[in-house]
């Protein structure tokens, strides 16, 4: 198993004609959690948007390997079935469909991906109610519309469920912190911790400390302007509570 | 006329007296060209019609739907939700069509007509129309003609569903108010499948 998980270099990226990334390069190795911190604007969102592959954004130049596959190459749903998940900033609300019948499709695809059956009925509800139990979201959610109607703490809960049903292995924290009570906060920061194994890794992206206090980071990063420009341990956070960006 | 679902015929005429109610329902699947005229009179005091339709289609199929619903007596009501997708280069006009009478006072109506386009050549030309006469009624009508949200498709692909699952998905969950049934959910899947190739 190759030990470097996710391997950005040189990534440009532009939404339209305006460039948001302009020369991003990141290591990840498998067994850490990483945290990319940095102002409104920095390009955050856009270069997480970039690593699940969402269809608005150009890249222009650079690479990104995945478990040593070129992951710009691959779909949104390829991306997910090689254990890539992005929980995200506004989660989507999807009318009609249940999340019961929106996992069990995420699941069924995922696992065909992977040359197995489905699971039986009775396995999913059971697997289904353990992560439900693990995040303390209510079994009656199942039976609802995915996100519709959900307050947003459900909403980052339900991210963190979703999480856990994928069981991924770089899970992508889009400022899922942001708007949350303590409690909520801790149900993320729980969810996180579970996951953290030698072979997995995590990249939180935040605008605030809080989160990692509960969610201890290897490495933290500075984004600016669309690229990294400076990296440090976990005390790199505590530096940007009290000092701000405007330094780096 | 007494209580009772039915599919309507490709033209039908029904005159539902007081009291009674009528349902009917109707679809149009993949490589059918139909000329749907449904005609309801809503006769006597307090009777009623509720109808759903839907049409699923991929290729080159030409749908002409017409529904006149005509409110003759106090406190009649009637529903109607008729959605559809259209792909391929099909063709599909839907008049609908809601007349209240002098008298018809304590109408409660509402027609909807909401179509999803999945292909640029796809045509949805779509006239709902009211022709008010009483005072003290309750009526709406709405039309929509709009495509596939990729907001939602990404959100759905980024969990593993594939693009053609996800758009199966959302419109299954589109076309459902317009659809009786389990069995009627299985062959709206089966037929959006057919044409999401």
């Amino acid at each position: 198993m190759q030990d470097i998980l996710l391997n950005i270099k040189g990534l440009h990226a532009s939404a339209g004609e305006k460039e948001i990334l302009k020369g991003v390069d990141l290591e990840i190795r498998r067994g850490e959690v990483h945290a990319i911190m940095g102002p409104n604007g920095a390009g955050k969102s856009t270069l997480s948007a970039v690593l699940s592959g969402k269809p608005d954004y150009a890249v222009t130049a650079g690479s990104v390997t995945f478990a040593g596959e070129d992951l710009l190459a691959m779909s949104p749903e390829q991306r997910s079935w090689a254990g890539l998940f992005l929980s995200f900033q506004y989660p989507v609300e999807i009318p009609g469909v249940t999340i019961s019948a929106f996992m069990k499709a995420a699941l069924a695809a995922r696992r065909k991906a992977a040359g197995l059956g489905e699971l039986s009925a009775s396995e999913f509800i059971t697997l289904m109610k353990e992560k439900m139990a693990f995040v303390g979201m209510d079994p009656s959610f199942s039976k609802r519309p995915v996100n519709v109607g959900f307050s947003g703490g459900e909403k980052k809960r339900a991210e963190i469920f979703q999480m856990a049903m994928l069981d991924p292995v770089l899970s992508i924290l889009d400022e899922t912190d942001s708007g949350l009570d303590v409690d909520a906060l801790k149900v993320v920061a729980d969810g996180v911790n579970a996951m953290r194994s030698p072979d997995k890794a995590t990249i939180i992206i935040t605008h605030y400390r809080k989160l990692l206090e509960y969610v201890r980071p290897d490495r933290v990063h500075v984004l600016k302007a669309g690229r990294i420009v400076c990296s440090g341990g976990e005390e790199l956070a505590d530096v940007i509570e009290n000092e701000g960006f405007d330094k780096f | 006329m007494g209580h009772g679902r039915y599919i309507a015929p490709p033209e039908a005429r029904y005159v539902v007296g007081a009291g009674e109610s009528l349902e009917l329902t109707f679809s149009v699947m993949p490589g059918e060209s139909k000329d749907i005229d449904i005609s309801v009179d809503l006769a006597g005091e307090g009777a009623s019609f509720d109808l759903k339709g839907f049409y699923i289609l991929g290729g080159e199929e030409k749908v002409n739907i017409r529904v006149l619903v005509h409110h003759k007596a106090p406190g009649c009501r009637c529903s109607q939700t008729v959605n559809g997708v259209a792909g391929g280069s099909s063709q599909v006009r839907f008049d609908g069509r809601i007349i209240v009478a002098p008298g018809a006072d304590g109408t409660d109506a509402a027609q909807t007509n909401r179509n999803v386009l999945i292909s640029d050549s796809a045509r949805v030309e779509t006239t709902p129309q009211l022709e008010i006469y009483a005072d003290d009624v309750k009526c709406s009508h709405g039309a929509t003609v709009g495509k596939l949200n990729e907001e939602e498709l990404f959100y759905m692909r980024s969990r593993g569903i594939p693009d053609r699952e996800a758009k199966v998905l959302q419109l299954v969950s589109f076309l459902s108010p317009a659809v009786s049934g389990e069995d009627g959910i299985a062959a709206v899947e089966d037929a959006l499948r057919r044409i999401m190739v």
